[in-house]
């Protein structure tokens, strides 16, 4: 943070799909770790926090609904950090789990570059 | 000297029981136990029918592994319909499973490929990272060609990004004009089909 | 730094990936150099004459190519005080944690496995006694094991050449080892007696299960080896093995974040550690 920069980790299995965002938000002046799954981001936040999480909803070995419940029940700051989850899966049953379990926001999967950038200003306040 | 040495096996270990565990067991301990020594082919009906009706998420665990370890088509069959569950964890625990088998998970693959449920499609996108073999790269080439969700592509091309040759750039070109306003999609393909046209050897001569 | 770049950033992510899921090891971007250097000496052994064929090989396992890559990552080599912060931690938290939920005079039971020649379990008594204060006020008891009975035999021995022991300063050598030819140092009877060596192969529970319960285990650089269902096995194996609140350590560069969810991540100030929930989750 000796730059200021805000750090968003991202929570995908997918290599593409973590490259993209990485792509989109280090142009938007975010600094960017990544995480294959929910227990690998766990391991990562206890020890660096980050400012906002975006979170895929299936992993292996740790869901991100189940990530989201165990990092909800962490201390403060863990506990608090906002999180976008971005799914392909679209049944209101998946949408109704990712709330119950802390997801501030939750965006069918494709995102694109405006929308991304502007759920983590919004988390984060704008960079610069 | 407060470092000692025990002098036989078991002493100051808490001796562990050695009753046979039932699956049907009201304690989950019982349960996890009865789980874990069932691992051959005959435990796979009993193993079914208790995952259809574990809770505990440790004990579901173990069953996966039992079946897992098992490693037939048959025993990989038991997982399939946990693919389709609401509960994301119980989904994550299956293809875990089913990623630890990708010999027995092979012959379900052409079926789940071609899933009337485009979730479904989109989770066996990745079990053909492992399980597919050396007709990986040819089933999700032919799956992009055709298939109608975006999404679905998107986990087809994400495997292909490993998995795919030359052999894959013009159907991955095919798949982006399919699709020309997922920003995502785009991406991918152009990443993968980058990474596939630099690795095609120049011709000789 | 072009030069020095032997992948490209798509190419080091996609090794990564793989490395992740196929092995538990995961690495960064800071360990990029680190780890592209072992490659290049790979691709070098294979006749490799792009990362595109080396990948490709690695995929199919080819010549057991994966534990080639692991042993060049993991410097598979054993000496005393390796990842010695691991140590630290276990003197500085993980013992007072157990012994804040344990039963006051019962026994502290540690596993090293797999113990390999003997440098891990002699070290953990080593520092045990050198750097635990409490150490007279409780009984520990070390258990060592390893798949292979060779490497037992010359773990009971307790002779030590000189690379085993280039970690360990001069004065600790004279004080735990005796001279036993001009290269070689033998560990004190005292400490041998102290380590319990048994044959055990962590796949199996039938092998595992007589250990009963421990504290704390030790369990470094292996499972990377394993595939998935042995990898599943032994988890399931070491949670049975540790009693409840107990902890697992793994390697540096191993994750229990790839192999299995039975576990709690736990972070101190030197390590990250893993530990057997207090009380069984439900549902």
């Amino acid at each position: 943070m000796a730059d200021g920069k805000m750090r968003v980790l991202i929570v995908d299995d997918a290599n593409l799909v973590r490259l993209y965002y990485r792509q989109i938000l280090e142009e938007e002046g975010f600094e960017v770790e990544e995480a294959l799954n929910g227990l690998e981001a766990l391991e990562r936040l206890l020890v660096s926090p980050a400012d906002a999480l975006i979170v895929d909803i299936n992993m292996p070995q740790m869901d991100g609904i189940t990530f989201l419940g165990a990092l909800r029940r962490q201390a403060l700051p863990l506990s608090a950090i906002p999180a976008l989850v971005t799914s392909t899966e679209s049944s209101a049953d998946d949408v109704a789990a990712a709330r119950a379990a802390g997801a501030n926001f939750y965006h069918v999967k494709p995102i694109g570059r405006e929308v991304l950038a502007r759920y983590m200003a919004m988390f984060c306040g704008a960079p610069q | 000297m407060p470092l000692i040495r025990s002098k036989c096996d078991n002493a100051a270990a808490g001796v562990l029981r050695e009753e046979p565990a039932s699956l049907a067991s009201a304690s989950p301990d019982e349960r996890w136990a009865a789980a874990r020594a069932a691992c051959d082919p005959a435990c796979i009906s009993s193993l079914g029918d208790a995952l259809a009706l574990e809770l505990d998420a440790r004990v579901r665990q173990a069953i996966f592994t039992a079946l897992a370890r098992i490693a037939t088509p048959e025993s990989a069959g038991v997982i399939l319909p946990y693919m389709r569950v609401d509960d994301a964890s119980t989904r994550t625990g299956a293809l875990d499973a089913l990623r630890a088998m990708p010999e027995a998970a092979r012959p379900h693959l052409p079926g789940l490929l071609v899933d009337p449920d485009a979730d479904v499609r989109i989770l066996a996108c990745d079990l053909v990272r492992d399980a597919g073999g050396a007709d990986g790269p040819r089933w999700l080439c032919a799956m992009i060609e055709t298939e109608p969700q975006a999404n679905v592509c998107a986990a087809a091309v994400e495997v292909l990004g490993e998995i795919a040759d030359a052999a894959a750039g013009p159907c991955l070109s095919r798949c982006a004009e399919r699709f020309p306003d997922d920003p995502f999609l785009r991406f991918a393909i152009k990443v993968v089909a980058d990474r596939v046209r630099a690795e095609t050897p120049a011709p000789r001569g | 730094m072009a030069e020095s770049e032997l992948l490209d950033a798509e190419e080091y992510r996609r090794l990564c990936d793989y490395l992740y899921r196929r092995t538990g090891m995961a690495f960064t971007e800071a360990r990029r150099y680190f780890v592209e250097r072992r490659v290049e000496d790979r691709m070098i052994a294979t006749g490799s004459s792009s990362f595109a064929s080396y990948f490709a090989r690695l995929r199919v396992n080819m010549e057991g190519e994966v534990e080639k890559l692991i042993n060049a990552a993991t410097v598979n080599e054993t000496y005393f005080y390796r990842e010695d912060h691991q140590f630290t931690c276990l003197t500085s938290n993980m013992l007072q944690e157990r012994l804040r939920v344990k039963p006051p005079g019962e026994v502290l039971r540690i596993w090293s496995v797999p113990c390999s020649t003997g440098e891990e379990p002699y070290s953990i008594a080593i520092w045990l006694l050198e750097n635990w204060p409490e150490v007279d006020a409780h009984d520990v008891e070390i258990v060592a094991s390893d798949i292979d009975t060779n490497v037992l035999n010359a773990a009971r021995s307790g002779i030590f050449g000189k690379r085993a022991l280039m970690r360990l300063s001069a004065g600790l050598t004279g004080k735990y080892f005796t001279r036993a030819g001009p290269e070689h140092w033998q560990i004190l009877d005292e400490l041998r007696q102290s380590v319990r060596f048994t044959a055990a192969n962590i796949v199996a529970q039938t092998e595992t299960r007589p250990h009963g319960l421990f504290d704390v285990i030790f369990c470094r650089n292996l499972l990377i080896y394993f595939d998935d269902t042995s990898r599943r096995i032994a988890a399931e194996n070491l949670y049975e093995s540790l009693a409840p609140g107990g902890y697992v350590c793994l390697g540096h560069a191993e994750s229990m974040s790839r192999i299995s969810p039975l576990f709690e991540v736990c972070r101190f100030a030197d390590a990250i550690v893993y530990r057997r929930p207090l009380e069984a989750k439900h549902g």
